[in-house]
């Protein structure tokens, strides 16, 4: 039974994108579509838009169904109503981060976009005042990075980031695996259930290989190139977070040394993806681009944007100017930062940790129903009996 | 062999003056019969059918050739009887009359035999059986068209005047159409206004239109006419005749003084614009009547004609922030599940304009209110007209939430303790999960039940159909006219229609009347009972068999100076069903076109041995 519904549920999700939910009537097209509907066993995403509109909060706090989309759009181009069904299933995953996120910051960010840009900027600003009041001596006939911005104070605040955001981000995962195993219920699950699904988890995070399942021709190569905007994010966070003192040098290598190889990759793989896709959302081909919410282009943009100037920070660098180089590196922290402390945790970031741990719960959740032999635990998984 | 040849010499009395000569035609159809039933050698043995003077086939009977060859031969051969063995008479029986008119022969000394549905069709494995059939039934005709009289077509006195029973939309825009013919009509309603539904003010599906505008256009059509007599507050209180003398008994404010009197007037022609009743709900269903928050559309059209305009919608004073409609209620009930009526019926027809009717509603509160949210439970939604679909597509673009429901197991509706309702409904559109809803106003889409005419309909006799409402003749080829000659139907005393289909039926209604009301007289179709004034002792078996007020009747009458009973028939009122004939011991009385000696010849046809030589 579903319990009293939430009749404003549908308002809430055109919110966070899904403007045209409402016109779905049901005809199932969609499912039938959806090549990963199937074999995630969910119905959707008409029963994810049947959730929403028929307000049932709970029933879709605790569905993985969102995260088994990879918005081919295939959906969409097929649903005789233009209900836009990709883009339910989209801010469908937009409402769960908010959902999942305790502090309420994703929710307000995703409402209202101005909030979010606010709360870059503010990040922003605080960054740029770091380095006004407390930078080291500036020295000026030659670049001395690691003097104006001293490598172990810059990791120190990598560090208390890092700390931060994993907090956050993991208290999202733990409500979410609370929600969707059952609540209480997961409690009963053995732990070695939950150990012996985490190679699932770290093959998706890395390689988000179901996406290149999902939809018509040209998904593959998008595959490729959001693989490639993964591993120039992940060089990223290696290079900053853990071979900081490796990486932030004064010392200029030759070309071919692998700190400077690995940063350009990194460079590329950030900056190549990231350009395409923003290019395609202006020109709107394909119907995932059709409607670009505003958390998408802060998202690209941003990116982008570090990207770009931590290329710049080394072309300042290599080539001595001094001067220059200061000023793009405050630059240059004062986007990644932001974009790192709003989005991971709280905006579209959070995918990152969301997708695989909702695959990896996915197969928990089928484990302990194969265990029972009950069915009916893994209803996510399972297609109900349809009437 | 014996008993045929005594029978024969016993009826010589009713042998035609000289030996008939018939001419029988046999149609291949193209194939259709022939490759099954052997027509050449049908023919072969027809003519050896006492009787038959020539005997032949032809691919297309139909066709102008074939119809030709049947008059060249009535020429030619010197016909007087004709035969043709083809399709159903439904197809062609007409055709060949009028070739056999057009030949100058009497259009009643034809027979029509069916050899294709009834022989090649019927039995397409066994073409020898086929063939044989086709012969008997052919030698059947034979035997009863040897004994066809002719026959005239009964001409009788026609009254140029129209009765409108009922003065909704149906029977206004009937009048006016009739009127506008430059016919004299007779409108009587029973309320005292005209308008019928359209008297309560709504914005009406698929235009949008105030339902006013639409009432006082039709009216003013109708008036402006001048030949329509309307009577409001009165009523048919006796009705008997037939088709161009129709006698009425109205009781209504006639006399001088507006006093309630009765009066007898005659008609030509009948048009039933009786209308719908909405489908009252009974006691408890969805709790109606016993919880103030549970109302029908009807009573909602009202609520919102009245309703101030406001962010949500206002009820009684309450403020309505959800409301939920239930479709299909007193429709489409299923056996088992829904209490029958007082009649012991159940309503299982669909209403066809409640779906339309709960779009239009829900839509104007989600413009109208916009915090008033909308929940709609339906089994299907049937937005079948042009336009209809678009009230559905505003209605989902408006917000409003869809349940689907199955017959069998309708919603559930209790009462909470805050005065708001509880709904349960097995949603098919979730899977066929149970979901709950909580709303402070739940409305009935009711449908139509038929409307009150129960006077008129017993004494004419007038057909119902299953679902209680009248009855066409054929639902396709016949749609406005009802198994008694005379009387048509307009509108949703018919079958439930939305405005559209009401105002073409009842236009088409008009124009039926009007081919019957602008000739002097009637023609009937002679097929009625005669009376053997011969044979005839007044024993009135038949009278008391007759189903027809009025058909037949004993009269006095002098034979050789002595006062005698005898039976007398109106032809107008004789529908020819023969039930007279079967009681009569003398056989006296015979149903023209279908007497007990063309019977008998029948019978024998169907068994009279044919060998060629
Ligand atoms: C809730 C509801 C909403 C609707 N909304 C729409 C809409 O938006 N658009 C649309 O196209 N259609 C709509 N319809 C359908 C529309 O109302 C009908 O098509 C139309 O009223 C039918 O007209 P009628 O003349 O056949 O019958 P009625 O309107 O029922 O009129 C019959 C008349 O005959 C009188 N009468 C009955 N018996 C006798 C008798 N024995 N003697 C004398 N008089 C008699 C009655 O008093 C009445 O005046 C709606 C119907 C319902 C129930
Ligand atoms: S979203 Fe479109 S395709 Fe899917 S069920 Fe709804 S109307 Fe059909
Ligand atoms: S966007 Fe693709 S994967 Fe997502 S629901 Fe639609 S068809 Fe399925
Ligand atoms: S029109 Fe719709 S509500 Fe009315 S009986 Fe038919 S299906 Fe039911």
């Amino acid at each position: 039974m579903a319990g009293p519904f939430n009749p404003e549920l549908h308002v809430d999700l055109k919110r966070f994108g899904a403007k045209d939910l409402d016109m779905c009537m049901n005809c199932g097209t969609c499912t039938t579509i959806c090549p990963m509907s199937e074999d995630s066993g969910g119905g959707f995403p008409r029963r994810v838009i049947r959730l929403v509109q028929t307000g049932q909060q709970k029933k879709l706090e605790s569905s993985l169904d969102p995260w088994m989309c990879y918005f081919c759009g295939d959906c969409t181009l097929n649903c005789p109503r233009n209900a836009n069904p990709a883009e339910v299933m989209m801010a469908s995953r937009r409402y769960l981060t908010s959902r999942y996120d305790f502090t309420g910051l994703a929710s307000l960010f995703y409402r209202n976009p101005l909030t979010e840009i606010i709360a870059i900027v503010l990040v922003g600003l605080f960054i740029t005042a770091l380095f006004v009041f407390l930078h080291g001596p500036m020295v000026l006939h030659r670049v001395e990075l690691n003097t104006f911005a001293p490598v172990k104070w810059v990791e120190l605040g990598d560090w208390i980031m890092a700390g931060t955001l994993s907090f956050f981000l993991l208290a999202g995962a733990v409500r979410m695996t609370w929600w969707t195993l059952g609540r209480r219920d997961m409690l009963r699950v053995s732990p070695m259930i939950f150990i012996r699904q985490i190679p699932t988890f770290f093959a998706h995070l890395f390689t988000q290989k179901r996406w290149a399942r999902c939809g018509s021709h040209p998904s593959l190569i998008r595959w490729i190139k959001h693989l490639l905007l993964v591993s120039g994010y992940l060089s990223m966070l290696t290079l900053v977070l853990i071979l900081l003192r490796w990486f932030q040098t004064d010392h200029v290598y030759p070309f071919y040394y692998p700190q400077r190889l690995w940063g350009y990759y990194a460079t590329v793989a950030l900056l190549y993806p990231t350009g395409d896709f923003i290019v395609s959302r202006l020109r709107r081909k394909e119907p995932i681009h059709f409607f670009t919410e505003a958390s998408d282009w802060i998202f690209l943009v941003m990116l982008f944007l570090t990207a770009l100037t931590g290329i710049m920070v080394n072309v300042f660098r290599v080539n001595g100017f001094p001067m220059a180089t200061y000023i793009i590196y405050v630059i240059h922290l004062a986007i990644a930062v932001p974009m790192l402390v709003v989005e991971v945790p709280f905006s579209k970031w959070s995918h990152i940790m969301y997708r695989p741990l909702s695959i990896y719960l996915a197969g928990v959740k089928k484990a302990v129903a194969d265990s029972t032999g009950k069915g009916s635990d893994a209803q996510a998984l399972e297609p109900a009996a349809a009437a | 062999m014996d008993r045929m040849n005594q029978s024969e010499t016993e009826r010589c009395g009713n042998q035609p003056a000289s030996e008939p000569r018939v001419g029988v035609y046999i149609c291949r159809c193209g194939g259709n019969i022939s490759d099954v039933v052997d027509t050449d050698h049908v023919a072969e043995v027809c003519k050896l059918i006492p009787g038959v003077t020539t005997a032949k086939v032809h691919t297309f009977m139909c066709s102008d050739p074939g119809q030709q060859t049947i008059i060249d031969d009535i020429r030619q051969e010197k016909l007087d009887r004709v035969v043709v063995a083809s399709c159903s008479p439904f197809l062609h029986e007409l055709t060949f009359r009028g070739a056999v008119m057009r030949g100058k022969l009497n259009a009643y000394l034809y027979e029509h035999v069916n050899i294709r549905e009834q022989c090649s069709w019927a039995h397409k494995h066994d073409p020898r059986g086929a063939t044989a059939k086709a012969i008997a039934l052919i030698s059947a005709a034979v035997g009863k068209v040897r004994h066809s009289r002719p026959l005239e077509k009964i001409r009788l006195a026609n009254n140029q005047r129209a009765l409108i029973v009922g003065g909704g939309p149906a029977g206004m825009k009937a009048a006016a159409d009739l009127a506008a013919c430059g016919l004299s009509v007779l409108l009587v309603e029973r309320s005292n206004r005209l308008g019928g539904k359209l008297a309560s003010p709504q914005r009406m599906f698929p235009t949008g239109a105030a339902s006013g505008e639409i009432l006082s256009k039709l009216e003013s059509d109708m008036r402006s006419t001048g030949r329509v007599e309307v009577l409001l507050s009165s009523e048919i209180t006796r009705v008997g005749g037939f088709v161009g003398n129709f006698d009425v008994t109205i009781h209504g404010p006639l006399g001088p003084s507006g006093s309630m009197t009765d009066t007898n007037v005659s008609f030509g022609a009948i048009i039933m614009a009786t209308g719908f009743q909405p489908y009252v709900p009974h006691d408890g269903e969805f709790l109606f009547g016993r919880h103030p928050a549970v109302m029908t559309t009807v009573a909602l059209q009202e609520a919102l004609a009245a309703a101030p305009e406001g962010k949500m919608l206002k009820v009684n004073g309450h403020e309505i922030r959800r409301v939920a409609f239930i479709h299909c209620v007193g429709s489409r009930q299923v056996e088992g599940v829904h209490q029958p009526g007082t009649d012991g019926r159940l309503n299982k027809h669909c209403s066809r304009v409640c779906c339309t009717t709960v779009l239009n509603q829900a839509l104007q509160i989600r413009s109208r209110f916009a915090d008033t949210r909308v929940y709609d439970l339906y089994q299907d939604i049937r937005a079948y007209g042009r336009g209809h679909e678009q009230y559905y597509t505003d209605a989902s673009r408006a917000g409003v939430v869809f349940f689907r429901y199955h017959g069998d197991e309708p919603p559930a509706v209790t009462a909470e303790k805050d005065a708001s309702l509880h709904i349960r409904v097995k949603d098919y559109l979730s899977w066929g999960e149970t979901l709950e809803i909580e709303v402070d106003l739940l409305v009935l889409a009711v449908g139509m039940t038929p409307g009150p005419c129960e006077q008129i309909v017993d004494q004419l006799k007038l057909p119902r159909g299953e679902d209680g409402f009248l009855q066409e003749i054929h639902p396709k080829l016949r749609p406005v006219e009802i198994s008694v000659n005379g009387v048509l139907l307009a509108g949703t005393a018919q079958a439930p229609m939305n405005l559209q289909e009401t105002l073409a039926a009842a236009g088409a209604a008009a124009v039926k009347a009007r081919s019957m009301l602008v000739k002097q007289h009637v023609e009937l179709n002679p097929y009625v009972a005669q009376v053997d004034a011969n044979l005839c002792e007044g024993l009135g078996q038949c009278v008391a068999e007759c189903q027809y007020d009025g058909a037949l009747k004993l009269i006095e009458t002098s034979r050789n100076g002595r006062t005698v009973k005898m039976a007398e028939v109106n032809p107008g009122l004789c529908v020819g069903c023969g039930a007279c004939v079967a009681v009569c011991p003398n056989r006296a009385i015979n149903v023209n076109g279908w007497r007990l000696d063309q019977y008998d010849e029948m019978v024998d046809g169907l068994v009279r041995e044919l060998v060629p030589a």
